[in-house]
């Protein structure tokens, strides 16, 4: 590991408090988390534009902040490449002029070779002349990336990057993002409230509410185990449910919910044993839910279990797949309003099935796709 | 046109350049300081530098005799020193017209500057930038247009300046007297055509300054 950056800040405002400490090293850590969860506080803390009240910023041994030991370093003196969310590109200035922004001390031709081979190296070369007016999105995401790399910064913070641009080129430009962090090797900290993005363009990441870290993880650590309920709302995950804990081993785990015993994998890695009649919160991903087919049920059912019955009461098309809400035959409450279970699936498999007007289905959830949300 | 019409058009014109000058190398970096800088007695600066604009003229011509007169605070001592006095000087036009003409540009690039976007100048501070540097790099040049306009109504209003001139700087024919004062004097004493002249000339000064003015601002974006 070539990179290695330590975070703790703390910092009081009016009606909100940032409390968080991390770490991370090389490749991309993402802060993830809803608006307002103190995202950007931070990456402002990380740049020096804001002054945490305490706590300690180590960026590959070099103290950029300690408050105990009264350390502070300025902006211009951390090496640290900032791309803000609407780029803040200097409008007087061409291409060139801005991408070549923080190398003006250095001698005229050095500066010159520099900026040519950032401009070439990020696929601008033809703009050097270009006003950022003059600029498409992606071109103006790129010579923000550019003016911030140029200063081959310890650290690169990039605030939102790809919220100013419309969906279709947001997610050619996440991937082409992605590529360009990855080409230049260098420790970035992206903050996203998108989780697709956060994923995709993430190798650690951090989730954010309300001030706190709630949990820092390997991206697919978190896809597949989030550490809370919090964590799982924050993800948005759906179908995210309440039982009774029947038994608990580390292996598995039974759950009574709805009139139903289920049976759910415990995660090897985390010795969670709840006692039993104790509440525990799970969620089942909606596309890993089975429906059985009723041409061949008797032959199907072995091969399925956490069986239930239910009726679909609600769906939506999402084009590519249904939605299908589900409610439980079990007499009660349904656990989300009018439904039990949310269930998507493929657009053919709808079709097949003739859901459209077979509405009562039997349905089965693996064991390896409920997932035990520790409190 | 009379000797002393054309040298009242002459002090004129120099009276407004040296005190547009003036006004730009204390009003630009004031308003930068009123527009970005929390620092005490802020309040009490943005009032002071605004207060010409509301007050008569006579009454800020009255508080520059007080200051800088032959008994003033800051004069009273200057003249035993020296025997020296800026009243009834064409330095003290200029002083009175460059205190009139203060709050207009201040006020004006002080708008300017506050709308620049402080994303641009966290974005040059991070590149390693110091504050001036920004400041003469980022911020200036993108508060230019703001900054041209108030410069011009800051000549305009030097050109222009009667009151607080008259207090100060006295009607002395050929040393003290503006076209605005030329003006008022010929029209006391019946001269209606000198009047006349000096108005045209004003007029097409005036003119001419904004049209300066609006190509310059049309280069600038």
């Amino acid at each position: 590991m070539r990179h290695r950056f330590s975070v703790e800040i703390k910092k009081e405002l009016p009606g909100f408090t940032l409390d968080v400490a991390w770490t991370a090293g090389d490749g991309v850590a993402v802060l993830f988390g809803p608006s307002g969860a103190g995202k950007t506080l931070t990456l402002q803390c990380l740049a020096g534009l804001i002054q945490p009240d305490a706590g300690r910023i180590v960026v590959d041994d070099r103290v950029l902040f300690d408050a105990s030991a009264g350390v502070n370093l300025a902006p211009q003196q951390r090496r640290v490449g900032y791309v803000f969310q609407s780029y803040a590109l200097f409008p007087h200035l061409t291409v060139a002029g801005n991408v070549g922004f923080g190398l003006r001390d250095r001698p005229r031709d050095d500066r010159q070779r520099k900026v040519g081979e950032v401009l070439e190296r990020l696929d601008l070369g033809g703009l050097a002349d270009r006003r950022p007016s003059e600029l498409s999105g992606g071109q103006r995401q790129r010579v923000a990336l550019g003016r911030a790399l140029a200063i081959d910064p310890a650290l690169l913070l990039l605030d939102e990057p790809l919220s100013a641009l419309d969906s279709p080129l947001r997610r050619a430009l996440r991937d082409e993002l992605r590529a360009i962090l990855t080409a230049w090797g260098t420790a970035a900290v992206l903050v996203t409230h998108d989780f697709t993005e956060a994923y995709r363009l993430a190798d650690r990441i951090i989730v954010y509410e309300r001030g706190r870290v709630i949990q820092a993880a390997a991206r697919g650590e978190l896809l597949w185990q989030p550490a809370s309920e919090a964590v799982a709302r924050v993800m948005g995950l759906r179908n995210v449910l309440h039982g009774i804990v029947v038994k608990s081993m580390p292996d598995r785990i039974q759950i009574a919910w709805r009139g139903h015993t289920l049976e759910a994998v415990n995660s090897p890695t985390r010795s969670y044993l709840p006692p039993p009649d104790s509440p525990i919160a799970f969620f089942v991903r909606p596309e890993y839910v089975r429906l059985v087919r009723k041409d061949r049920s008797a032959l199907d059912a072995a091969h399925h279990m956490n069986q239930m019955r239910g009726t679909v009461v609600g769906e939506t098309d999402f084009g590519t797949v249904w939605s299908l809400r589900l409610r439980l035959d079990t007499r009660g409450m349904p656990a989300q309003g009018e439904f039990d279970l949310e269930v998507e699936v493929p657009h053919l498999v709808y079709e097949i099935l003739d859901i459209e007007r077979d509405r009562h289905w039997e349905f089965s959830i693996h064991r390896g796709s409920i997932h035990v949300l520790p409190t | 046109m009379s000797v002393d019409a054309v040298s009242a058009l002459g002090l004129s014109i120099r009276v407004a350049i040296v005190a547009t000058v003036l006004n730009a190398l204390i009003g630009i970096p004031l308003a930068y300081l009123l527009a970005r800088r929390v620092f005490r007695g802020r309040a009490l600066v943005d009032l002071l530098v605004t207060l010409p604009l509301v007050l008569p003229p006579t009454v800020t011509g009255y508080y520059l005799i007080v200051l800088l007169g032959r008994r003033g605070w800051l004069g009273g001592p200057v003249y035993a020193l020296t025997g020296w006095s800026v009243a009834f000087t064409w330095y003290a036009a200029v002083i009175a017209a460059t205190v009139m003409a203060l709050p207009l540009l201040v006020r004006t690039a002080r708008a300017a500057i506050e709308s620049v976007d402080r994303e641009l100048e966290k974005a040059a501070y991070t590149l390693g930038r110091s504050e001036w540097r920004t400041a003469l790099e980022v911020t200036l040049p993108l508060a230019r247009n703001g900054i041209i306009a108030g410069l011009v109504l800051a000549f305009a209003r030097a050109l222009g300046e009667f009151g607080a001139t008259l207090m100060l700087a006295g009607n002395i024919p050929g040393k003290t007297t503006t076209v605005p004062l030329a003006i008022y004097t010929a029209v006391q004493t019946g001269e209606m055509n000198e009047a006349a002249l000096l108005v045209l000339a004003l007029t097409v000064l005036s003119c001419l300054v904004l049209v300066l003015a609006g190509r310059l601002g049309a280069r600038a974006t």
